[in-house]
């Protein structure tokens, strides 16, 4: 029985590696030279086509913004499957699968210890760095036009922060950016305004997803920070709240 | 610099595949993605290095661990009384 796991197991990563082989090799032994129009194209007219000097952040909020759209789209369905799924079926999450009075003991003593674990040092140490990470995040989602970052990595970033806040804080009260609530509303309103800010350019003539600010003399770079900022504060809400519920502080 | 780091990710990877605690599986899964954020940084990706770092070492960790908060432990080999000993023990 062992061992046929095991003679498994090897066949599967010899399975992984001929696949790799596979794939790699017409890559390494072509003739044919890499493709560079595209590249040269970017850096030579990218920056002063899109004021942006992270080429990046330029591409996908700028050339290639639908992708970013779907992008969009496909976090929301992730986290509405998850909240979906922790609703329907949390009790089961919680307290594991299989005989219900066995596992209401250890339920009973998981939480218990959990209450344990959450010591002086934890509260502290993540009460504190919480707001540090959040002003990181920020920075990184408003600056991504010009140093590394962006919307998605600074609200990343954002949702780390909020889950520090969530396990530092204590309830009495001091942030409301922990409940649940707060950050649904928070994701919902971003991805209206991301509508919004897409649709604006048909409205003055420009087409889906137009550099509107650009038409309204503001600097061409604007219209990428006003992006940035808007899927920072969805991304950042999105994934905060799904941690957050899978933390159990959904109520 | 490269050479080490890409030998060192096979060996995490081969060790959370082949780990029997989970938790420590997850352990070496962050430490891989910490690896790769270097390893994109140095190889001057550094806006996939702070989302591989974010995502990869910070938020998916929390998640993991949370996931593995709600398992108990089983294993066929262990003896009874040693599983109801170490039941709920590390997580």
């Amino acid at each position: 029985m062992r061992s046929k796991i095991t003679g498994l197991f090897l066949f599967q990563v010899f399975l992984c590696l001929v696949t790799i082989t596979l794939v790699l090799i017409p890559l390494f032994w072509t003739d044919i030279p890499w493709p560079t129009i595209a590249r040269d194209h970017m850096e030579n007219f990218g920056m002063a086509a899109s004021g942006a000097r992270n080429m990046v952040s330029a591409i996908y909020l700028g050339y290639r913004v639908f992708d970013t759209l779907g992008e969009t789209i496909v976090l929301l369905v992730a986290v509405s499957g998850t909240i979906g799924i922790i609703a329907h079926g949390g009790d089961v999450l919680a307290k594991g699968f299989g005989d219900p009075s066995r596992n209401e003991s250890l339920y009973q003593e998981k939480t218990t210890l959990v209450k344990k674990q959450r010591t002086a040092l934890l509260e502290v140490v993540t009460g504190k760095l919480g707001p540090v990470v959040l002003v990181f995040g920020f920075y990184v989602m408003l600056f991504g036009h010009l140093s590394p970052g962006g919307g998605f990595q600074g609200g990343v970033v954002v949702a780390s922060g909020i889950v520090f806040l969530a396990l530092g804080g204590r309830a009495d009260g001091s942030t409301r950016l922990t409940e649940a609530g707060v950050l649904a509303k928070l994701e919902s309103i971003s991805f209206l305004l991301l509508i919004l800010a897409s649709l604006s350019g048909v409205v003055f003539g420009g087409g889906f997803f137009a550099n509107t600010l650009a038409q309204a003399g503001m600097p061409e770079v604007g219209f990428i920070v006003l992006l940035n900022a808007i899927i920072g504060l969805k991304v950042g809400a999105g994934i905060g709240f799904m941690c957050i519920a899978m933390l159990g502080r959904a109520e | 610099m490269v050479i080490v780091f890409l030998v060192l990710l096979i060996i995490l990877s081969a060790y959370t595949l082949v780990t029997r605690d989970l938790l420590y599986g997850v352990i070496a899964l962050s430490a891989i993605s910490l690896l790769s954020a270097l390893l994109f940084y140095l190889l001057h990706a550094p806006d996939v290095a702070i989302t591989e770092a974010a995502v990869g070492a910070g938020v998916s960790t929390v998640i993991f661990v949370w996931a593995i908060r709600a398992t108990e432990r089983f294993s066929p080999q262990d003896r009874p009384e040693k599983r109801n000993g170490s039941k709920g023990g590390k997580q």
